[in-house]
């Protein structure tokens, strides 16, 4: 059978690191010779590890783009591969990184220059699952029925994916991070702004200047890992906790085993802590979560990938790959960043009020002033449609979707389960002329974003999904 | 027994196990007809001759069901004194099923296939809510090889109806080689109405299920027809065939001088689905066509590859064969 090959670059800009990977996958038609195709990715191979360096800035709020700039395109000599070749893959800003003034100019430039079709990610949440299913936890969770949190503990953040069944149940993300208390010559250099409202409750809170071996140092580590602890036992409801990155947990089953991944957790399994340069409290941190009694009620498991599981989940896990039966106007593709609103059909309602009612909100949504930007309609859970269902719900769409599109802004429709073909045909025949992307088998919520890319030989595209939340300080 | 009463009585049966809480009294099945059809027993009748005799006489019930006593009656060895039956004290209790009890691993292993896992055991065999529902299974799998594709059905496909040399379901069953010629009438019929030398010719049959082209043919067809034509690829006169095999369409290539044939004819039905359809393609099917040389998109139904856009798909199948001029292994070859 024949397979075709696209490569794939994941790059993560982190608190305190950046790193790169340059992958390529394996694509087959694995359905049997009697039925409909289906495209999947059957291997993925990481053809090249950037080292681990230091992320660079210009001053403390502005990220040095040009030094990352600089740092790819070497990378992508060593790897022996041209930006121009790869197919897919994602950049992602995480941890505080993500906080710069910058940080959205960061990743779009450097997506937009950095491969043929190369996605701009942000987002805690994102970021926990990405590491998640880079350091193979998500495979893990498939074997067993057990509830494994995996947690990501960076420079800045701490962020947490919950899962079983191969499926993420929840995420939450902490300030929780090696790098939240640097040191200098022995004394406290910078604290982070999360840190000094956790202090504002003590009668004498730590500042700069302090000595480096203050106790305090220690009382502040053990905080951030009773924190941890109360959140991965759900004993945490203070919404207002100073720790906490955005909201609650949000999953409803007891966690059962933990793995940790990121640059801390390289001094929980491996013992490398002698190699970190960095002067800050992550060493400590890592002694200190190896220690706490409160974590030694779970299951230990191990990951494939501490410090690189974000990186490695960015370039070979974000891609997924769309149905086989699907109607794409090639000339409009790729496209990117474009969001998604979700247009739940019921079937007591006429189609036509559903679509129009999903349209207006989108529209308030997205558009910002008069600028009409593109969106994409997503339905999920389609009740089984006869060809007169099929029939009315395109006029639907066409009637309220045709007068805004263009050549710029197609109409894009996003479906669950196996319609694509159908319902994009089925607008065709009502109208030839409107561009027109109709894909399926893809999971999305509204609040997400997609990227499509341009289709591969066999008939698929290659699609991102992603959110792109650049939290604030 | 007609097809009709057995699928009732079954369900029947199925309901009646399902109903969490039952009465002691006796209770008798409500039924359309005025005698009744079933009755169950909740009490056990004649314990000591350990079997029971349903006599189905006009005036009595035609199936009757006998609630058995717990598995205590199984005296043990050690305590048993054979005089005195240990199971007096047991207290007739009205039947109930078991609560499922699944893992959440085995509910996730569910999820991803429709075959019977988790179902558990009564000793070596299946429960009988297991047993029954693999009956009813059966029974639609005989009912769509027996059963008819509807007038209704056909008249608003709008194809009129051929025959094969096959007389009746058990000819067509044990003599295939009958199912792929046609009769005389219809080949005159073909003639006189189909429009000669169509560049594609879709033919439907009910094949060995009939449910199976009820169910899904409108969809795949309209779908079809759709895609042909946004393609801008011409049809022929559809028609219906009563019982044919696939290699008919040899014969019906032969005979339109057809460039391709789409074949949408009922699948032999299994247990999980009675409703399988699937498409046949061949690139100018004629008399001595070798298998090699058609092709199939199977498992059409709404549990397997949807209808409609299966048929939308077939377009884009029929576009690929009229493209290479081929179809079969000699499409995956010319394709390279």
């Amino acid at each position: 059978m024949k397979t075709e090959k696209i490569f794939s670059a994941g790059i993560d800009i982190g608190t305190s690191t950046t790193k790169m990977v340059v992958s390529s996958f394996l694509l087959k038609n694995v359905a049997g010779v009697t039925h409909v195709p289906r495209i999947e990715i059957i291997e993925k191979t990481v053809l090249h590890q950037s080292p681990i360096i230091r992320t660079p800035f210009i001053n403390k709020d502005i990220i040095d783009m040009k030094k990352i700039e600089e740092f790819i395109s070497q990378q992508y000599q060593l790897a022996q591969i041209a930006p121009s070749d790869i197919a897919t893959g994602a950049i992602i800003i995480t941890g505080e990184s993500a906080t710069k003034e910058n940080a959205s100019e960061v990743v779009h430039t450097i997506a937009d220059g950095a491969g043929h079709f190369l996605v701009a990610t942000a987002g805690p949440d994102l970021e926990g699952i990405i590491a998640a299913k880079g350091a193979g936890t998500l495979q893990q969770s498939k074997n067993s029925s057990k509830v494994i949190a995996n947690i990501d503990i960076g420079g800045g953040t701490a962020n947490i994916a919950v899962m079983q069944f191969g499926e993420v149940i929840g995420t939450c993300t902490l300030h929780v991070g090696g790098r939240l208390i640097e040191f200098k010559d022995g004394k406290i250099q910078s604290i982070s702004p999360p840190l000094m409202r956790l202090m504002e409750r003590w009668t004498n809170p730590l500042a700069v200047g302090d000595a480096a071996e203050d106790i305090r140092v220690t009382h502040c580590i053990e905080e951030m890992v009773q924190t941890l602890a109360m959140i991965l036992h759900g004993q945490c409801r203070d919404e207002k906790h100073p720790l906490l990155l955005g909201h609650l947990p949000n999953w409803h089953k007891p966690v059962d085993a933990i793995v940790f991944t990121g640059g801390v957790a390289s001094c929980i399994y491996e013992n490398e802590c002698t190699q970190r340069q960095y002067d800050d409290i992550g060493e400590k941190l890592a002694k200190m979560l190896l220690q706490h009694e409160q974590l030694q009620s779970f299951l230990w498991l191990r990951p494939e990938e501490t410090a690189r599981a974000t990186v490695t989940g960015a370039g070979t896990q974000t891609t997924e790959i769309s149905g086989a039966t699907i109607q794409v106007d090639a000339q409009v593709l790729p496209l990117k960043n474009v969001p998604v609103f979700n247009c739940h059909l019921d079937p007591s309602t006429d189609f036509n009020s559903t679509v129009r009612t999903a349209v207006e909100r989108a529209n308030d949504l997205f558009s910002i002033q008069d600028n009409r930007s593109p969106f994409a309609l997503y339905f999920s859970e389609l009740p089984y449609l006869s060809f007169q269902d099929v029939h009315a719900l395109c006029q639907a769409i066409l009637l309220h979707l045709a007068t805004r599109c263009s050549k710029d802004i197609p109409i894009i429709i996003v479906i669950q389960s196996d319609y694509a073909k159908i319902i994009g045909q089925t607008i065709q025949a009502i109208n030839a002329t409107v561009p027109i992307i109709c894909i399926d088998q893809i999971k999305v919520e509204t609040g997400d974003y997609i990227d499509i890319g341009e289709v591969l030989p066999s008939g698929v595209v290659p699609v991102v999904v992603k959110t792109l939340a650049f939290h604030s300080k | 027994m007609n097809d009709q009463l057995v699928s009732m009585i079954t369900q029947l049966v199925m309901e009646k196990m399902e109903k969490s809480t039952g009465s002691q009294t006796p209770e008798i099945a409500a039924t359309p007809t005025e005698q009744p059809l079933i009755k169950f027993y909740d009490t056990v009748e004649n314990r000591s001759s350990g079997t029971t005799e349903a006599i189905a006489t006009s005036q009595e019930p035609l199936i009757q069901l006998y609630q058995h006593g717990a598995p205590q009656q199984v005296t043990t060895v050690t305590s048993a004194t054979f005089e005195q039956p240990v199971n007096d004290a047991v207290p007739i209790k009205p039947f109930q099923f078991e609560a499922g009890s699944l893992s959440e691993s085995v509910q996730a292993a569910k999820k991803h296939t429709p075959a019977r896992i988790g179902v558990g055991r009564a000793g070596t065999r299946p429960k009988t809510k297991t047993w029954l529902k693999f009956r009813l299974d059966h029974a639609a799998a005989v009912d769509a090889v027996y059963g008819e594709v509807t007038e209704d059905l056909l008249q608003k496909l709008d194809v009129f109806q051929v025959t094969t040399k096959v007389t009746d379901k058990e000819e067509y069953i044990t003599r295939p080689d009958l199912g792929r010629r046609l009769s005389e009438e219809s080949k005159a019929l073909i003639q006189q109405k189909c429009k000669p030398q169509p560049k594609v010719q879709i033919i439907i049959s009910n094949g060995l299920s009939a449910s199976a082209i009820e169910e899904n043919v409108q969809d795949v067809y309209l779908a079809l027809q759709q895609s042909l034509s946004n393609l801008n690829i011409d049809i022929g006169t559809t028609f219906y065939i009563d019982k044919g095999r696939v290699a008919l369409m040899d014969e019906i290539g032969e005979l339109l001088q057809a460039e391709v044939i789409v074949y949408l004819i009922g699948e032999r039905p299994g247990l999980v689905s009675a409703e399988s359809m699937s498409a046949y393609l061949c690139y100018k099917p004629r008399i001595g066509t070798v298998e090699a040389e058609r092709m199939v998109i199977s498992n059409i139904h709404k549990g397997g590859i949807p209808p409609l856009e299966a048929g939308a798909y077939l377009g884009t199948v029929v576009e690929k064969i009229l493209r290479y001029q081929a179809s079969g292994v000699e499409l995956v070859a010319k394709e390279g």
